[in-house]
């Protein structure tokens, strides 16, 4: 391979993270133990994320020559928007570390091998970031989801964890089948695996054969299942309940939006825009991941569950910008995520602080969070914000992001798209106020669960503390953030 | 010394709140009074610096404005949050952080020892930051947002002895009848966004000129709705009546923000939008016949209250008359001037009464006083003083500012106002020194009302900390956070009427033909009318007390009495004009029909969760099968 040095250089934080997993297992084989294993394959993570903000940042503050887009081979192109998305991915990793680290301290098996999981799971999370290529992808999204089901039957005693490790490795299995399929059926046709070459090769020839839209719809399929869409959601509250509360939270977050950073380079740099009908069932699938995730929500008694089917009408919401396209489009993708992460991580951590360390089940009812203003005042204010956020109230992280989104679709008179996220946000108050409610209810004396006292001096409530003000800072004062992910779009062609 | 560091005067008392806010009962007495009171210096003394600079250096264009930041920018939307500083400004925020701080430091005096002391200083702070960002803001919809900041923050603390239901009470009127005028001004700025595509004020300001014609009735509307918003906070006819209960707060709280700052936030608006104003003759025609009805109600309801911070209230709800029928008249400066001095002697008013309510030991019936001079000598100068400020009296700055806006009326050719200014002017010297009379000479009725008060409330053993005990006299303060805030603001009341106000580049001055009309009689007239007002009520309520009390029990004048005392019954038709008919509403529809309606909304999402959520039965063959007839669908709609 003849690399350049700029591809080198751009390669950087990939090879970084590449090799957190092995410093980690090799840690592991000198010696098992539970903070400096996890802390030395955090610290790798650092490096690459601290890498990957140099390569953001630094030429927009004018420190660095600006050295990108690299395209290395045909299966990686490093460009700013690959650089946001590996950030982004990678701080989820991070913080998804700090909370394991919290968790898994009253875990009785082995509690290293999940830190290796994680690591390898944030490395198919980057190569997606950066994927330019149906290879790329696929393998992208096999590295991640792979160490995914090991992690959410971690637990593997746990009846329910089991369970749902179990059906989250059969039915991605079908949707990873269905992807590969349409893949092929693409190839068949057009003889092309690369993003670009693919869009060359339907504009030279129009690309509307049945069998390339097939293949096209069915790669849909494949991605659906993992953004969790209706109707490939079904397995989403299964899962997320039986998931360890902070791999939960990497599943909601890190997860997902690796998958729709792919997803929306494939349709902008494929040139997916060109096919009507594909915009048509994206605006069915949006319309009803919408409407069926919040009401499935409404009166959902445990909160991993209603963070679940949260996640689907999420996600419904941000498909509205992918369908509305428009120059707002990418920027509106990338705020959409950014606070969605930043609001559902804290959500996780909460119920992770609270559940840690790890017990018997997992503070998830929400009868377990009555009267914790009384008993936890931080953590109750750390969970309204984020309440608030995803419900989308001003002046917090939520709000900028559905304006975005909104914005987006006024934009492109997306009307009927408009009026589903506007249906969507009422039903929405109504089971993140509950929850709210709940934490300021009196104190039950029967209580199973309290956060650590010292919660705060333990790295995970800090990161959580943190958290909040960062939703509270994205709502304030929003624009440095979207500056950077200004620097990080693509050009629609 | 640079402007820019304007933004840190709000930040400091929004520093202090939040500070104050979260260490909840965990810090000490004297921490929270040095954070709650050293926010507010530290405003003050980068005010007064700010002020020497912008006096000094003026900015160009007499305006400096510093943009904070813009909160987002998508899609042509990018609203700004950016302070202005102009003469108006500067002085809404002197009087703000100047005597807000003085104010503060007697709290901490007064609240001293009341289990809410840093609860207290929080909310204060929180006030003292919204009532800048409402003076500060160069956008009306900052202004509108700092406008409901400080009604929270009034409302925090009207009910801030919260454990008495009579204080939440009063302070969720306080709340319901502002909201009222609030709503009016939203309105108002909807009409003027709608119609001018800008909120900013100096767009807007330049704007209506360009859109409206003079007269416009769209203007007038919009200026109508401003008005409204104006007389909701300013306790102006016909939304006034929250006022008077709203002195259940703390006095330090009626004293700064129901006297001094958040009252006046009405005068500001409309000197702040007086382009809309001028554009309409008509509105600002309401602007004054406002202002002159209310004062002289006002007035007589004064004469008429035995509790001497009600006496106050109506006062200040007559001296806010007084400002508003100044802008009426178009003499924009001169209300300002007395927003102004009236800061300065209604705060000296109500501190020193809140000390004769501690002298007394909470006791705040002023006929349960009487002969007070002879024990707490430096609170009767105060109050006299501040009296003589308020009665106009030559030598005090209310002299100043009164005088100018009376002149001005009458130059101005309102006749009628000032007809009503004047006698107004005669209405506030009777009240003020009926006060003074009772309160701080003639005999000391406390030693008798003690005992009676002793045996009549026998039941309330707890409360005898109410009211002096049998053979106990009332004592003043000795410390000096009492005694420094209290002569500052009398030196104020006397000195403030030479501050001269930087306000020639941002209002206008009246316009008036002669300036000569009428000569040295009408100057003096005022003057005359407060003399015969002292007189008349000195041999009221000095020299022959029996006379009032006759008049009292008088066939007719007890029921003008009474009515008078009332406050003109509005209490009384609102109750009958809004309330009786929305509980009947409520009793007649107890059955809610309109819910019937509305229920079945949430009945159909209930029916529709029963629905999916047995779709997720946990059954991998299910979902798996879901999952393939979902892929089959989606191919069969792509293709189709």
């Amino acid at each position: 391979m003849n690399f350049t040095e700029a591809q080198w250089l751009a390669l950087l934080p990939l090879l970084i993270t590449g090799a957190s997993p092995i410093v980690v297992m090799a840690a592991i084989s000198v010696k098992r133990h539970h903070w400096w294993n996890a802390t030395l394959g955090v610290s790798v993570l650092n490096i690459a994320l601290l890498v990957c903000a140099a390569f953001l940042l630094g030429p927009m503050v004018g420190l660095l020559p600006p050295f990108v887009p690299q395209q290395i081979t045909p299966l990686l192109l490093v460009d700013g928007y690959a650089l946001f998305y590996m950030s982004l991915i990678l701080a989820t990793t991070l913080a998804t570390g700090t909370l394991l680290h919290a968790y898994m301290e009253g875990y009785q098996g082995n509690k290293e091998e999940i830190y290796l999981l994680l690591t390898i799971s944030a490395l198919g999370g980057v190569v997606m970031a950066c994927a330019s290529h149906m290879a790329s992808f696929f393998i992208g999204l096999e590295l991640m989801s792979v160490p995914l089901y090991a992690m959410v039957a971690y637990p593997h005693k746990s009846r329910i964890s089991l369970e749902g490790g179990i059906k989250y490795l059969v039915l991605s299995a079908v949707a990873s089948a269905f992807l590969l399929f349409g893949m092929a059926l693409i190839y068949s046709q057009s003889g092309v695996l690369s993003f670009a070459q693919l869009a060359a090769w339907a504009s030279a020839t129009g690309g509307g054969t049945v069998i390339a839209l097939t293949g096209v719809a069915m790669i849909f399929a494949g991605v659906g299942f993992k953004l969790s869409v209706v109707p490939f959601h079904l397995w989403t509250p299964d899962v997320y309940e039986g998931a360890p509360a902070p791999v939960t939270g990497f599943l909601a977050t890190a997860s997902k939006t690796a998958v729709f950073a792919v997803l929306l380079r494939f349709f902008v740099d494929g040139g997916l825009y060109r096919y009507v009908g594909l915009t048509d069932v994206l605006t069915i699938i949006a319309i009803a991941s919408i409407i069926v995730g919040n009401v499935l929500a409404l009166f959902q008694g445990n909160i991993k569950r209603m963070l679940a089917y949260s996640s689907i009408a999420h996600f419904g919401y941000l498909l509205v910008a992918l369908i509305a396209g428009g120059p707002l489009a990418i920027e509106a993708v990338g705020v959409y995520l950014l606070t969605y992460v930043v609001t559902t991580l804290s959500a996780f951590g909460v119920v992770t602080l609270m559940s840690s360390p790890f017990g018997e089940r997992d503070a998830a009812q929400i009868y377990d969070y009555r009267g914790l203003f009384w008993r936890r005042p931080f953590l109750t204010s750390i969970l309204t914000v984020a309440m608030l956020s995803l419900a989308g109230i001003p002046l917090t992280a939520g709000f900028i992001g559905k304006f975005y989104i909104i914005a987006t679709g006024v934009n492109q008179h997306q009307w009927l798209l408009l009026a589903a996220v506007v249906a969507g946000s009422a039903i929405g108050l109504y089971y993140y106020l509950r929850v709210m409610i709940t934490l300021y209810l009196l104190d039950p004396q029967r209580r199973r669960f309290s956060a650590p006292l010292h919660w705060a001096q333990q790295a995970g409530g800090v990161m959580v503390l943190g958290l909040m003000l960062l939703m509270l800072l994205l709502g304030i004062y929003p624009e440095p953030f979207i500056q950077v992910i200004k620097a990080g779009a693509l050009s629609i062609h | 010394m640079s402007f820019n560091l304007l933004f840190l005067v709000f930040l400091f008392p929004l520093l202090g709140f939040l500070t104050l806010a979260f260490s909840r009962g965990r810090i000490s007495e004297n921490a929270a009074a040095v954070i709650g009171v050293g926010s507010i210096g530290l405003s003050a003394a980068l005010t007064a610096l700010l002020g020497f600079q912008f006096l000094t250096h003026p900015p160009e264009g007499g305006a400096y404005t510093q943009l904070l930041w813009t909160w987002m920018n998508v899609g042509g939307f990018a609203p700004q949050f950016s302070l202005r500083l102009d003469g108006l400004s500067l002085v809404m925020m002197s009087v703000i952080t100047g005597v807000g701080f003085f104010i503060h430091l007697f709290a901490s005096w007064y609240m001293r020892g009341d289990e809410g002391f840093a609860r207290f200083f929080s909310y204060m702070n929180l006030f003292i930051a919204s009532m800048l960002f409402l003076v500060l803001g160069d956008n009306l919809l900052f202004l509108y947002f700092g406008w409901e900041g400080v009604g929270v923050a009034s409302y925090l603390l009207i009910g801030f002895w919260y454990k008495d239901p009579a204080n939440g009470l009063a302070a969720r009127k306080a709340f319901v009848v502002t909201r009222v005028g609030d709503t009016f001004m939203a309105i108002g700025l909807f009409i003027l966004f709608h119609e001018l595509g800008t909120l900013n004020i100096q767009d807007v300001m330049a704007r209506a000129a360009v859109v409206w014609p003079q007269g416009s009735t769209t203007l007038t509307i919009a200026a109508l709705l401003l008005l409204g918003g104006a007389v909701g906070k300013s306790a102006q006819l016909p939304l006034q009546t929250w006022l008077p209960d709203a002195m259940a707060g703390p006095t330090p709280v009626s004293a700064l923000i129901h006297a001094a700052t958040m009252v006046t936030a009405g005068v500001y608006l409309i000197a702040r939008t007086h382009v809309l104003f001028e554009l309409s003759p008509f509105a600002l025609q309401c602007v004054g016949v406002v202002g002159a009805v209310t004062l002289v109600m006002a007035g007589f309801t004064a004469l008429m209250q035995t509790d001497i911070k009600k006496i106050l209230a109506y006062s200040t709800m007559s001296q806010i008359g007084y400002m508003f029928l100044a802008l009426g008249v178009g003499a924009y400066q001169p209300a300002i001037f007395h927003l102004m001095t009236h800061a300065f002697f209604k705060a000296l008013l109500f501190l020193s009464s809140g000390s004769v309510i501690l002298a007394m030991h909470h006791e705040q019936d002023i006929f349960k006083m009487g002969n007070l001079r002879k024990h707490i000598p430096l609170v009767f100068w105060c109050m006299l003083i501040g009296t003589m400020a308020l009665t106009a009296l030559p030598f005090t700055s209310g002299f100043f500012s009164k005088d100018e806006i009376l002149h001005e009326a009458y130059l101005t050719g309102h006749t009628d106002l000032w007809l009503a200014g004047l006698f107004g002017a005669f209405l506030t010297a009777v009240y003020s020194f009926r006060l003074i009379f009772i309160t701080f000479f003639g005999p000391e009725r406390w030693r008798k009302e003690s005992h009676a008060h002793h045996d009549a409330h026998d039941a309330h053993a707890d409360e005898a900390h109410h009211g002096l005990a049998a053979n106990e006299n009332p004592h003043g303060a000795k410390t000096l956070d009492h005694h420094i805030p209290l002569l500052v603001l009398l030196a104020l009341a006397i000195f403030g009427g030479f501050i001269h106000l930087p306000l020639d580049g941002v209002l206008p001055h009246a316009v008036i033909a002669d300036h000569h009309k009428g000569g040295a009689f009408i100057e003096y007239l005022p003057l005359i009318v407060t003399l015969m007002g002292i007189a008349l009520s000195w041999y009221l309520f000095l020299k022959n007390p029996a006379l009032p009390e006759r008049l009292k029990n008088g066939a007719v004048t007890k029921y003008i009495g009474k009515f008078w005392q009332s406050a003109f019954g509005f209490d009384w038709l609102y109750d009958k004009l809004f309330v009786q008919p929305f509980l009947w509403l409520v009793h007649i529809n107890r059955n809610d029909i309109v819910d019937v309606v509305i229920t079945k909304i949430p009945n159909a999402f209930h029916s529709a969760h029963g629905f999916f959520a047995a779709t997720q039965n946990g059954r991998m063959r299910n979902y798996a099968f879901a999952m393939g007839v979902g892929a089959c669908l989606v191919i069969v709609v792509v293709l189709l």
